[in-house]
C-alpha cells in the first residue's frame, strides 16, 4: 500500500526523484566559472562536473567555443587533490575532447599522474590520455604506454591495453610496435588483462592470416586462465575457420570441442554456439556432427540461472530451423521449460518445439501458446508466429488448428508488425494449401471488419480481389468488401472499389449487383475513388471479356515512371498521331522478385516474391528503372542517339566476355530496341604499367546483321573503366535473328609508369585480345510480362499463329531445374505461379507469357514430364503469338 | 568561510596560497626550475619538454605555491591567456644564452604585458635570466635592455631580474624570496 502511495506522489511530481532533471544548458555552464575560483572547492566542482556529464549524455549538444570554455575551466582543477574531484575532471576531458579545442594541453599532466604515484588516478589518466591524443603527440607517450602496458597493477594495465585498442583505428602503425608489450600482458594472471590483451594482439595482426593462426595455435597450446579470453579465442578461431574453409580436421575445430569440457559455463556455452553456427552454415551437416554442441545445451536447458537457460534455449531454436531432427533429443527438456515462469524461455522453447515436434503435438502445443500469448511483447509474438508459418507449410493438414489460432492473435491488441505477420501467415498458407482458402478468406473478411492499419487493409482488399472470385460462394464476400466502401478512409475505399471490379470482371451472375454498386462509388467524396469505380463501372458495362481481362484482371505493364516520362515527352512534341502505349518500355517487374528470391533464406523467400510482387502491383516503384537509366545513358552517346533506334526494348544483364583477374576486363550489355541491338563492352585496365589508346572491338556480324555504328573508347587508363558502343541493325527475318559474334578487342598500348600513370614514350603498339562469343539469344529479345488469367489470353491470340514440338532434355534429370532453365532461356514470365513444381509429381505444365521486341505478345504452353525409360525430361512445347515468325524462332531457338 | 578560517586569518597565522605562472620560449628551463622547488622524493630524475601545461605545488618560506607551469612551445604559447585570470605573479624565464630568440622572447613578454587582464593589476613580474653558467650567456642587465624591460611597459608593475642556474639552483632563492615578498605585499593590500 505504501509503495503505491509513493509511486502516485511521484506521477504527481513529475519524476521529481532525479535532481538533475530541468537542468539547463546555459546555466550549468555558468556554474561551471566556480572551477576558476582558487582555492578549489571540491564538492562544488564536483557536483558541477556532474550536471556537465550529465547534460551530455543526455543528448545536449556543446558548441566549440562553450566546450572549449568549460575545459580550459575544467584544467584549472587539476590544482586540487582531491581525488574524487581529479577522477571527475578525467572524465569530463574525456567527454569534451571530442568537441573541444586545443585538448592536447592536458597531455602532460596526464602523463604525470598516469606516471605518479597515486594508483587511484593512474588508469583513469591513461584512458582520458588516449581519448586527448593524435598520431603526432601519441609518439611522445609512447614510452608511458609501454609502461602501462605490463605494469604489474592489473587496472592500470587494462587501462592501458583498451585505450591501445582505440587508438588502433588512427594509428595502427604506433600500437603494431607495442606487440611485445602485449604479449607479455596474455601472459597475465589477472583475467581481465589477459582478455583485453589477446583482443589487442588479434587487433594488431588481424591483416595478416599467417600471423593470426600463429597466435590462436600459440594460445590454444597454454591454458587460458580467464574464461572471457577463451572465448574470445573461440571467436577468432571460428573466422580462422570460415576464411580457411577447412575441413572437419581443421585443429581449430579440435580446439573448440576441447572447450566443450571447460570448467567455465560462459566456455561452453561460446563454444556450443560457435560449433553450432559453423555447421549450421556449411550445407551438408548430420545431427551426429551436432550431437556434442546440442547435448552441452541440452544440459543447460536444465541449469537453475535463467541467463543460461535463455542462451540455451535460443540456440537451440536456432538450430531448429535448420535442422529440427538434432534437436528432437532435446524436446524432454524443451517440454518443461514451456511452463518456465520466464515468458522469454518460454515462448522461444515452444517454438523450438513446433519445429521439432511431430503433428501429433502441434495441438496440444497450440493450446499451451494460447494460455500466455497475451502476456509476452510483440517481439516474441512474431517469433511465435514465424513458427506458425513453418508448421502451415510442414503439416498442411493442421490448418484448420493453425487459422483459429491465428484469428484469434488477430483479435487481440497488437502493433502494425505484428499483424502483418499474422496477415502474411495466413496468406502463405492459403497459397500454399487450396483448402485452407475459404477459412483464410473468411477469417481476414472478419478481420479488416476492425482493421486500424490501412496498408495492411488495402493488402487484404487486393488479395480478396484476386482469390474471392475463384471460390465457390464469390457472394459472401461482396457484402465484407463493400462495407469498406461505407465505413472507411479514402485509400481502402479506393482498394475495395478495385476489388469489387474484379469480383465484376470474373463472376458473371454477380456483375448486374456490382454495377449497382460502382454505381453508388461513384458519388464518393474522394477522387481516387469517384476515378476508380467510373473506370471500372465503364468497361464492365462493355460486358467483354476480353475488355475485362486487358483492363482489370491484368495489371498495367509498365512501369508508372517510364509511362510517365514518355506521355511528358509527347506532350512536349505533339504529332498528329495518338500515344502509343507500345512505345514505352516494359516493367521488369520480376527481376527484382528474382533477385530478392536469391538472396532471400530459403526458408521465407517464397513468401518475401508473393510480397514483392504485391507491392509492385499495387503501386510501381516511384524510382527510374534500371532501362530509365541505360535510356538517358545511350541518349547521351551523340553518335547511337544520332542513329533514332526508338524506345530502348531490354537491356541484357551484363555478361563477361573475360575471365575474371586476367589483364583486360570486359563486360557487355546487350541493349534491344525494335529493329536494332546496341552492344556496350565495359572494358577496363587492370595492367598498371599499360595505358591503351583507341580502344575498339571488332566484330565479325554473321550474314544479315549490318554494324551501323560504332564508338571506340579513345584513352583507357589503370582501373578507370571505359565503354565501346557498337550499334547493329538485326536481319529483316524475324526467324534470322539469334546469332553469335566473334569479338576482338583491339588496340593501342602505351607503356607507362605505373607509380604516376604518364606514358614513358611517345609511341605504342597495336595489339588486340581475344574475346568470348557475344550471344544475342531469344531472351534478350523477349520481356516479362504478367498475365494473371493465362487462359483467357491463351483464348484471346488464337490458334492462328500456333506452333508446337516435343524435345527431349536429356541433360536435366529434375523438374524444377527444367522448369527453371526454361524460363531463364526464353526469359518470359511464369504465369499463374506454374513455376513452381509440387514436390513428388512426375508432370508439370509451365506457362509463360512475354512481349516480343516490336511489340508482339507471345505466350508459350509447355508440358514437362519425366520419362521413366530414358534419363532426363520429356518437353512439349506450344507458342501462340501474334506473328508467326516469331512463333517460329521460339521453337526453332528451343530446338 | 568557515569559523576556524576566520579566526586563523585574524591571527594572522593563516596559510598563504598563491597562483603563480610560469612562462617563457621552449627551452629555457621552466620545468627545470620549478623541479628545483620540489620536496627531494617527488623530483623528476629527466626533464622532459612539456605538452600543454602542468601543475606544482610547493612550499617556500611559509607560501604555498601552486605553479602553472606552461609549455613554451610555439603552438602551446596562445593557450597561455587562460591563466592570465587568477594568478598573483609571473615568472618569466629566458634564456639568457640564446640571443638570437631574445627579440621572440621580447615579442611574447609585450602580448602578455598588454593582455587586459595583466595590463589592468599591479602583478609583480620576475625574469630569470636562466643558463648563466653557460660560457656565451648574456648579462641581466642586457637582458634587461634586450626585453625592453626599461620601458614604459612595466613601469607600474613591480619587476625584478635574477641571474639563475637552474640545474645548481643558484639564484633561484633571491628571486623566490622577492616573488613571495611581493605577493604577499599584494595580498595585505588587498585586505
Amino acid at each position: 500500500m505504501s509503495s503505491f502511495r509513493k509511486d502516485k506522489k511521484d506521477e504527481e511530481e513529475g519524476g521529481s526523484g532525479n535532481p538533475f532533471n530541468n537542468l539547463e544548458k546555459a546555466s550549468v555552464l555558468q556554474e561551471a566559472r566556480a572551477f576558476n575560483d582558487t582555492p578549489v572547492n571540491p564538492r562544488k566542482c564536483t557536483q558541477i562536473l556532474t550536471k556537465i556529464l550529465y547534460l551530455i549524455n543526455q543528448g545536449e549538444t556543446l558548441g566549440a567555443r562553450e566546450a572549449t570554455d568549460a575545459f580550459f575551466a575544467m584544467t584549472k582543477l587539476f590544482q586540487s587533490k582531491d581525488v574524487i574531484l581529479r577522477r571527475m575532471v578525467y572524465l569530463g576531458i574525456k567527454e569534451l575532447a571530442p568537441i573541444a579545442e586545443d585538448v592536447i594541453i592536458v597531455t602532460s599532466i596526464l602523463t604525470k599522474d598516469m606516471t605518479g604515484k597515486e594508483d587511484l588516478y593512474r588508469p583513469a589518466a591513461i584512458r582520458a590520455l588516449c581519448a586527448i591524443t593524435d598520431t603526432t603527440m601519441l609518439q611522445a607517450i609512447e614510452r608511458y604506454m609501454r609502461q602501462a602496458i605490463v605494469d604489474k597493477i592489473p587496472a592500470v594495465s587494462c587501462a592501458a591495453l583498451v585505450s591501445s585498442l582505440h587508438m588502433c583505428q588512427y594509428s595502427g602503425e604506433i600500437v603494431k610496435r607495442w606487440v611485445n608489450e602485449a604479449q607479455e600482458a596474455v601472459n597475465s594472471d589477472n583475467i581481465m588483462v589477459q582478455y583485453h590483451a589477446l583482443g589487442l594482439l588479434y587487433h594488431i595482426r588481424k591483416s595478416d592470416r599467417l600471423a593470426v593462426s600463429k597466435l590462436v595455435t600459440k594460445c590454444t597450446r597454454m591454458v587460458l586462465k580467464s574464461p572471457y579470453a577463451a572465448c574470445l579465442l573461440i571467436r577468432i578461431a571460428c573466422r580462422l575457420i570460415k576464411e580457411e574453409e577447412t575441413g572437419p580436421d581443421s585443429p581449430y575445430l579440435e580446439f573448440i570441442e576441447s572447450c566443450l569440457r571447460h570448467k567455465s559455463e560462459i566456455v561452453i556455452y561460446e563454444a556450443a554456439q560457435a560449433l553450432v553456427n559453423l555447421k549450421t552454415s556449411t550445407s551438408s551437416t548430420s545431427s551426429r556432427e551436432l550431437g556434442p554442441a546440442v547435448s552441452v545445451l541440452q544440459l543447460f536447458c536444465s541449469s537453475p540461472k535463467p541467463t543460461l537457460r535463455f542462451a540455451a534455449v535460443r540456440t537451440l531454436n536456432k538450430v531448429a530451423m535448420t535442422n529440427p531432427a538434432a534437436v528432437a533429443a532435446c524436446n524432454l527438456d524443451l517440454e518443461n521449460l514451456i511452463t518456465d515462469v520466464n515468458r522469454s524461455i518460454a515462448t522461444l522453447a515452444i517454438t523450438t518445439l513446433l519445429k521439432t515436434g511431430a503433428e501429433s503435438s502441434v495441438d496440444r502445443l497450440m493450446k499451451q501458446i494460447a494460455t500466455f500469448v497475451s502476456e509476452i511483447s510483440d517481439e516474441f509474438k512474431i517469433v511465435v508466429v514465424g513458427a506458425i508459418r513453418a508448421l502451415g507449410t510442414k503439416f498442411p493438414r493442421k490448418h484448420g488448428v493453425l487459422m483459429n489460432f491465428l484469428s484469434s492473435l488477430l483479435r487481440d491488441e497488437g502493433g502494425l508488425e505484428y499483424k502483418a505477420a499474422i496477415a502474411d501467415t495466413i496468406i502463405t498458407i492459403i497459397s500454399d494449401n487450396p483448402e485452407a482458402k475459404e477459412a483464410g478468406l473468411s477469417h481476414l473478411c472478419e478481420f479488416i471488419e476492425d482493421c486500424e492499419h490501412t496498408s495492411l487493409a488495402v493488402r487484404i482488399l487486393h488479395l480478396l480481389g484476386k482469390e474471392g472470385p475463384r471460390t465457390k460462394q464469390p457472394s459472401r464476400y461482396i457484402r465484407f468488401i463493400y462495407n469498406r466502401v461505407i465505413l472507411e478512409n479514402a485509400s481502402v475505399r479506393a482498394a475495395a472499389v478495385s476489388a469489387l471490379a474484379k469480383f465484376g470482371a470474373l463472376c458473371d451472375d454477380l456483375l448486374p449487383a456490382i454495377l449497382v454498386l460502382l454505381a453508388r462509388c461513384r458519388m464518393d467524396t474522394d477522387d481516387e475513388v469517384r476515378d476508380r469505380a467510373t473506370y471500372y463501372y465503364a468497361i464492365l458495362d462493355q460486358q467483354s471479356r476480353a475488355l475485362n481481362s486487358q483492363y482489370i484482371l491484368n495489371p498495367l505493364p509498365v512501369s508508372v515512371t517510364s509511362l510517365e516520362k514518355a506521355l511528358h515527352l509527347y506532350t512536349l512534341d505533339p504529332v498528329d498521331t495518338p500515344f502509343d502505349i507500345k512505345s514505352v518500355p516494359l516493367a521488369l517487374e520480376s527481376e527484382t522478385a528474382e533477385a530478392e528470391k536469391k538472396a532471400g533464406a530459403p526458408e521465407g523467400s517464397r513468401t518475401i516474391q508473393i510480397e514483392s510482387t504485391f507491392e509492385m502491383l499495387q503501386a510501381a516503384e516511384p524510382t527510374a528503372t534500371r532501362l530509365d537509366v541505360f535510356a538517358s545513358q545511350l541518349a547521351n552517346v551523340p553518335s547511337v542517339a544520332a542513329l533514332n533506334l526508338g524506345p530502348l526494348f531490354k537491356s541484357s544483364q551484363p555478361s563477361d566476355l573475360t575471365e575474371s583477374e586476367t589483364e583486360y576486363v570486359v563486360q557487355c550489355i546487350k541493349h534491344v530496341f525494335s529493329r536494332h541491338v546496341v552492344l556496350q563492352f565495359d572494358c577496363t585496365n587492370t595492367l598498371s604499367d599499360q595505358l591503351l589508346e583507341n580502344v575498339h572491338v571488332a566484330l565479325e556480324a554473321p550474314e544479315g546483321w549490318e554494324i551501323l555504328a560504332e564508338v571506340p573508347c579513345p584513352r583507357l587508363e589503370y582501373n578507370v573503366s571505359g565503354t565501346v558502343y557498337i550499334v547493329l541493325r538485326m536481319p529483316e527475318e524475324i526467324s534470322e535473328c539469334l546469332g553469335s559474334f566473334t569479338a576482338v578487342l583491339k588496340y593501342k598500348v602505351r607503356d607507362c609508369d605505373p607509380a604516376t600513370g604518364l606514358p614513358d614514350s611517345d609511341d605504342g603498339y597495336n595489339d588486340e585480345y581475344a574475346l568470348e562469343d557475344v550471344e544475342i539469344s531469344v531472351a534478350d529479345q523477349v520481356q516479362r510480362v504478367m498475365k494473371t488469367d493465362f487462359a483467357m489470353a491463351w483464348e484471346e491470340i488464337g490458334p492462328t499463329n500456333e506452333l508446337e514440338d516435343t524435345y527431349a532434355l536429356t541433360a536435366l534429370n529434375k523438374l524444377d531445374d527444367a522448369v527453371r532453365t526454361v524460363v531463364q532461356f526464353l526469359g518470359m514470365q511464369a504465369c499463374d505461379r506454374t513455376d513452381r513444381v509440387p514436390p513428388g509429381k512426375s508432370t508439370h505444365a509451365l506457362l509463360l507469357a512475354g512481349v516480343f521486341r516490336g511489340g508482339y505478345e507471345v505466350l508459350v504452353r509447355t508440358k514437362l514430364a519425366m520419362s521413366p525409360q530414358t534419363e532426363g525430361v520429356t518437353m512439349h512445347l506450344c507458342v501462340r503469338s501474334e506473328d508467326p515468325s516469331v512463333s517460329e524462332l521460339i521453337t526453332q531457338a528451343v530446338g | 568561510m568557515g569559523l576556524f578560517d576566520k579566526l586563523a586569518s585574524f591571527l594572522g597565522i593563516r596559510r598563504k596560497d598563491c597562483n603563480v605562472l610560469v612562462v617563457g620560449l621552449d627551452n629555457s628551463g621552466k620545468s627545470t626550475v620549478l623541479n628545483h622547488f620540489k620536496s627531494p622524493d617527488c623530483k623528476d630524475s629527466n626533464v622532459v619538454p612539456t605538452i600543454g601545461f602542468s601543475v606544482e605545488k610547493f612550499k617556500y618560506k611559509n607560501v604555498h605555491f601552486t605553479a602553472w607551469d606552461m609549455s613554451g612551445q610555439g603552438r602551446y604559447r596562445n593557450l597561455w591567456e587562460h591563466y592570465y585570470s587568477d594568478c598573483q605573479g609571473v615568472i618569466y624565464v629566458v634564456d639568457s644564452a640564446d640571443k638570437l630568440r631574445l627579440a621572440v622572447a621580447k615579442d611574447e613578454l609585450d602580448i602578455l604585458l598588454k593582455h587586459p587582464e595583466i595590463k589592468s593589476r599591479s602583478l609583480p613580474i620576475l625574469v630569470l635570466a636562466n643558463k648563466m653558467d653557460l660560457r656565451d650567456a648574456l648579462s641581466p642587465v642586457k637582458i634587461v635592455q634586450g626585453l625592453g624591460l626599461d620601458q614604459d611597459l612595466v613601469k607600474d608593475k613591480p619587476w625584478q631580474i635574477a641571474a639563475t642556474n637552474a640545474l645548481t639552483g643558484d639564484g633561484l632563492a633571491a628571486g623566490a624570496d622577492w616573488l613571495s615578498d611581493q605577493i604577499q605585499l599584494n595580498l595585505s593590500r588587498r585586505k
